[in-house]
């Protein structure tokens, strides 16, 4: 998930003058191959209701595959996902329905879709390609007393996006990002991401996100409640077969 | 020395008056200016919604549904052809524009046409929630299947197609605490520069109507009551025949309502009072302000002519009229605010604030006419030979002849009234309510014809929604929201109905390959919920918002129904409250929409002049016994009020005329003026039996006060004019009041005047 990409973030930082230098030493950080977690996904709407999901998830290849079962609420036990992402074609969304017995492809073209009724869209999902972008540097701020790079990453205009732009704080010290301002195609403000993170083994690995939808004064907040990573997630994992059988922590 | 001894027999109050001239016209007239300023405070607030009392249950229901679903105040564009297919390319593409050019109003929540809203299909193996319309520009096959997803959808073409299929409908949602007003003008705005070169547009909803129909009325009555004014201006020149004094009165007339304004913008002002707002129930406060300040002053100015007649000098005169008029016009001031103040009892909280500055107003009227107004008077030099004060109107000179025939038949005068009166009471129990905003048009104007299409060819204007608490992802749940969405269609006057089962039966279809056996609500709790959440996997998560809420405890019913009357609602709401009350799952059902709350704010409005009525009648008995210590000049004083209220709405009865919040009205006017002249009658009637205990005190008292009555009741009748507005509760506004005038005039001086002359004779006055 490109929402949990800052998971794999590692402490590396070195000094860099541009943008786009900075953003290949953020794509270029270590992050694990395979992780395993239980997520804690509360939803809040505009009226202040809200609504808890309780889901494990597997990936590997940094993410780009990945599994997640529903565990809670209760109604929605068993439900559960695939998703694969491809470079040379589209990517592959699978659901199953546990009470119906089925399995349902999703079209994931659709990039502002939100996934699970949550404000991360499937293009929130995706890795972000660096080719895909231009990353200019804004002069340097201080985000919750961390002195970050600013930088600018502008969707190039060949990208099928949702979004014009971006705005991300970037720890100097960890080179992590620890806020994201994401614009609509009329360069107004959509959402605002915030990342918290945490050491695991050498990780420095997120462990709460905030995903504001502004325009709909929605919010998401994603806690990782467990996480264990490099474990031995097997490639056969990720098919439909293994939709059906909820793993065991 | 004729002066000076004038002079000793004038009152205290009088000879300060008259003594200081200047200062009790400057004082006046700053205060007017001091209290007046207030009006740059005054907050008009067009939201009949804010006048209802937050307990109503019915306005419970709609806060909830508001709160948890959005806006259900809709406007809707109609727009199309008459006969020509309206599922075609270029209409497909102004749908886009217009749906697009909406979506960008910062006054609108949301937008829904064919051109916005998602299809949900099952494609080998993929499920897939989609626009159905993806671009503006179409090719002929995307046209088509355009039009066969609609057609196969009813929920959908119920709502956004024309039952001809000749017309598009475009919902629009307004955002929260937006003016329908301002609303109803940009989307006008947008329709009209988009739509109005190819096609013929319809504009409707409830949203539409409420942002429309008050502006409208308010500019009506505006124009209106101007040529009330001037026909009252005209009547009084004419029998008064003076132009000075008809301006002094109307110079009183104009400082009371600037004051009443005024007063309520300082209120507003000082305690942000929301009850203190201009609302269209305030609409009638100038009206009867005018005709009571009117009434003082047409009094006042009558009682001079008549002093300066008896050969006093203009000194003595005005003296005279302030002494002998200070008291009644005191005491009918204060009678007539106690029946407004009355309000504090009602149960529309605004109307304490139409009862308080209302009062001020009457109050400031009565200061007025006894101060500014004979100070100015005394400004004057008056000629005793000038036609005006040497002899009678031909009206005052006919009243004085029927005074004689009333008086010297007491009896016959007494019958005939109350054969008059039973024959009124018998046209009580054919008083109707209703409410209907349709009939508030004339059939054919573009108003009417715009209502009536959206109602004929479309889902219709009106709207209902009903709330139902119950777990959505339970089956039985589903399955009662579809009974009463049966039951609601059993009505004729239903159009369209919408709710999450619907929904539900249409993932359920899709999903199982759009086999029309499974068209159905799941049998299964856990399908039902798989359903959502696949929903929820693809579909924006605000499409579901408007019909159940976020947890799924919560659900919204919605019926678009045709205009209905007040009764109809009535038996309506009934219908569905006995299938309510054989649900066994669902835990709570409640019905709101537009209809039913007016319906429930007309009651309050109805109830609220029933409470004052009652209130005022009590409370101007009351004043009266005490301040002519007996009991029978309290219950005489209400008389001509009471005949007059069950004259007016008798006839209402028999001529069909509705009772509404408008024509409601009435019983306030009829307070305001009847007490005057029951009380001018009654005090003047005291003073002559005082003064000579013959039989020639009765046509004295018909004399002084039947001319005043008589003249103020038919500059009143200006406001006749009415009858020439374009709303028909307006006009029959302008009737009855015309009849209102004569009722009480006629009552007081006919059923009061024989009254008192008959227990007179019998020694019990």
């Amino acid at each position: 998930m490109r929402a949990f990409v800052p998971l794999f973030c590692s402490i590396t930082i070195s000094f860099s003058q541009s943008g786009l230098d900075i953003a290949q030493k953020l794509d270029n950080k270590e992050r694990p191959q395979s992780v395993f977690s239980r997520i804690s996904m509360v939803l809040t709407n505009s009226k202040n209701k809200s609504r808890e999901n309780i889901l494990l998830s597997k990936s590997n290849n940094i993410g780009k595959n990945q599994i997640i079962w529903v565990l809670e609420p209760k109604a929605d036990r068993g439900i559960s996902f695939l998703r694969k992402e491809y470079e040379d074609k589209d990517n592959e969304i699978r659901m199953w329905l546990p009470a119906f017995n089925k399995i349902r492809r999703i079209n994931s073209n659709r990039m502002n879709d939100s996934f699970m009724g949550s404000d991360l869209s499937y293009e929130d999902l995706n890795s972000r390609v660096l080719s895909d972008n231009i990353y200019d540097r804004l002069n340097d701020e201080l985000f919750n007393g961390i002195d970050c790079y600013v930088l600018n990453v502008t969707s190039k205009p060949e990208l099928k996006s949702a979004y014009s732009k971006h705005i991300l704080w970037v720890s100097k010290k960890n080179l992590t990002i620890l806020k994201e301002q994401s614009f609509g195609k009329n360069d107004e403000l959509k959402k605002v991401k915030i990342y918290s993170y945490k050491m695991v083994k050498s990780y420095e690995l997120a462990s709460k996100i905030l995903v504001q939808d502004i325009q709909k004064n929605h919010k998401t907040e994603i806690y990782i409640d467990y996480i264990s990573i490099n474990t031995d997630v097997d490639s056969k994992l990720f098919r439909e077969s293994s939709l059906k059988r909820i793993p065991r922590l | 020395m004729i002066a000076e001894s004038s002079k000793s027999q004038e009152s205290r109050f009088s000879k300060i008056v008259l003594d200081n001239p200047l200062k009790s016209i400057l004082i006046p007239i700053f205060l007017t200016f001091i209290l007046g300023s207030g009006l740059r405070f005054i907050i008009v607030d067009d939201n009949m919604m804010a006048m209802i009392p937050t307990k109503m249950e019915s306005k419970m229901t709609w806060d909830a549904v508001q709160n948890e679903f959005g806006s259900t105040e809709s406007i809707f564009i109609a727009f199309g052809k008459e006969g020509k297919n309206i599922f075609n390319k270029e209409a497909l593409s102004q749908l886009w524009d217009v749906t697009r050019a909406l979506e960008k109003i910062k006054e609108i929540e949301k937008v829904n046409s064919i051109s916005n809203i998602p299809k949900i299909l099952s494609n080998d193996g993929f499920l897939e929630i989609e626009d159905l319309q993806k671009n503006r520009e179409l090719s002929e096959h995307t046209t088509e299947d355009i039009a066969n997803y609609v057609n196969a959808n009813s929920t959908i073409k119920n709502r956004m197609v024309s039952k001809h299929e000749d017309y598009f409908n475009i919902i629009i949602q307004p955002s929260p605490n937006v003016s329908h007003d301002i609303l109803r003008h940009r989307v006008v705005q947008v329709g009209d520069s988009l739509l109005s070169m190819n096609y013929d547009i319809h504009y409707g909803g409830t949203a539409y109507i409420t942002g429309s129909v008050p502006t409208m009325i308010k500019k009506d009555i505006s124009t209106l009551i101007f040529i009330g004014l001037g026909l009252m201006c005209g009547i009084l020149v004419l029998n008064i025949r003076n132009v000075f004094s008809v301006f002094l009165i109307f110079s009183i007339i104009i400082q009371s309502l600037i004051v009443m304004a005024g007063i309520m913008g300082w209120i507003t002002y000082y305690t942000g009072s929301k009850y203190f707002y201009f609302t269209i129930i305030n609409s009638s406060m100038p009206i009867i302000l005018l005709t009571i300040a009117n009434s003082d002053g047409v009094h006042f100015v009558t009682r001079f002519f008549k002093e300066m007649r008896s050969g006093k000098d203009t000194r003595q005169a005005i003296s005279a009229s302030i002494d002998k008029l200070l008291m009644p016009i005191f005491l009918t001031s204060i009678t007539t605010i106690s029946a407004f103040l009355a309000l504090y009892f009602a149960p529309i909280n605004q109307l304490l604030g139409y009862g308080v500055c209302l009062s001020i107003g009457i109050l400031y009227a009565f200061i007025l006419s006894v101060t500014f107004l004979p100070a100015a008077i005394s400004f004057k030099k008056w000629n005793p030979e000038s036609i005006s004060i040497s002899r009678e109107s031909i009206l005052e000179k006919t009243i004085r002849n029927i005074g004689v025939v009333i008086i010297s038949n007491p009896v016959k005068i007494l019958k005939t009234g109350l054969i008059i009166i039973l024959f009124g009471f018998s046209g009580l129990m054919f008083v109707k309510v209703d409410v209907n905003i349709a009939n508030f048009f004339k059939k054919g104007t573009e108003f009417r014809k715009s209502i009536d299409f959206i109602d004929e060819q479309m889902a219709g204007t009106m709207d209902f929604r009903v709330r139902v608490e119950g777990d959505v992802k339970d089956p039985g749940v589903l399955y009662e929201i579809e009974q009463l969405q049966n039951a609601l269609k059993e009505n004729p006057s239903i159009n369209a109905t919408y709710s999450i089962a619907d929904a539900v039966k249409q993932m359920h279809f899709t999903l199982m390959d759009n086999n029309p056996e499974f068209n159905t609500i799941p049998k299964n709790g856990n399908k039902i919920s798989n359903l959502l959440a696949m929903y929820s996997m693809s579909g924006d998560s605000d499409d579901l918002a408007s019909i159940v809420d976020y947890n799924y405890n919560t659900s919204l019913i919605t019926a678009l129904s045709s205009v209905m009357s007040t009764d109809q609602i009535i038996s309506f709401v009934d219908h569905i409250q006995s299938h309510v009350n054989n649900l066994e799952i669902i835990d709570r059902v409640s019905v709101t929409g537009m209809g039913v709350v007016i319906r429930d704010l007309i009651y309050l409005v109805i109830e609220s002049s029933i409470i004052s009525l009652v209130a005022s009648l009590f409370g101007i008995c009351f004043i009266t016994s005490l301040f002519f210590k007996s009991m029978a000049w309290g219950m005489l004083s209400i008389i001509p009020l009471l005949s007059a209220i069950i004259i007016n709405f008798g006839l209402m009865g028999f001529s069909g005329i509705y009772l509404s919040h408008v024509t409601a009205l009435l019983s306030s006017v009829i307070i305001g003026v009847g007490v005057d002249f029951s009380i001018h009658y009654i005090y003047h009637f005291k003073a002559n039996r005082f003064k000579d205990k013959s039989e020639k005190n009765s046509t004295e008292t018909f004399n002084e006060v039947g001319y005043p009555i008589v003249l103020d009741s038919a500059s009143n009748m200006s406001f006749g004019a009415l009858i020439f507005s374009n709303f028909i509760p307006v006009q029959f506004v302008g009737g009855l009041m015309v009849f209102a005038m004569l009722a009480t005039s006629v009552g007081t001086l006919t059923l009061l005047a024989s009254l008192t002359e008959i227990l007179k004779k019998k020694q019990i006055l």
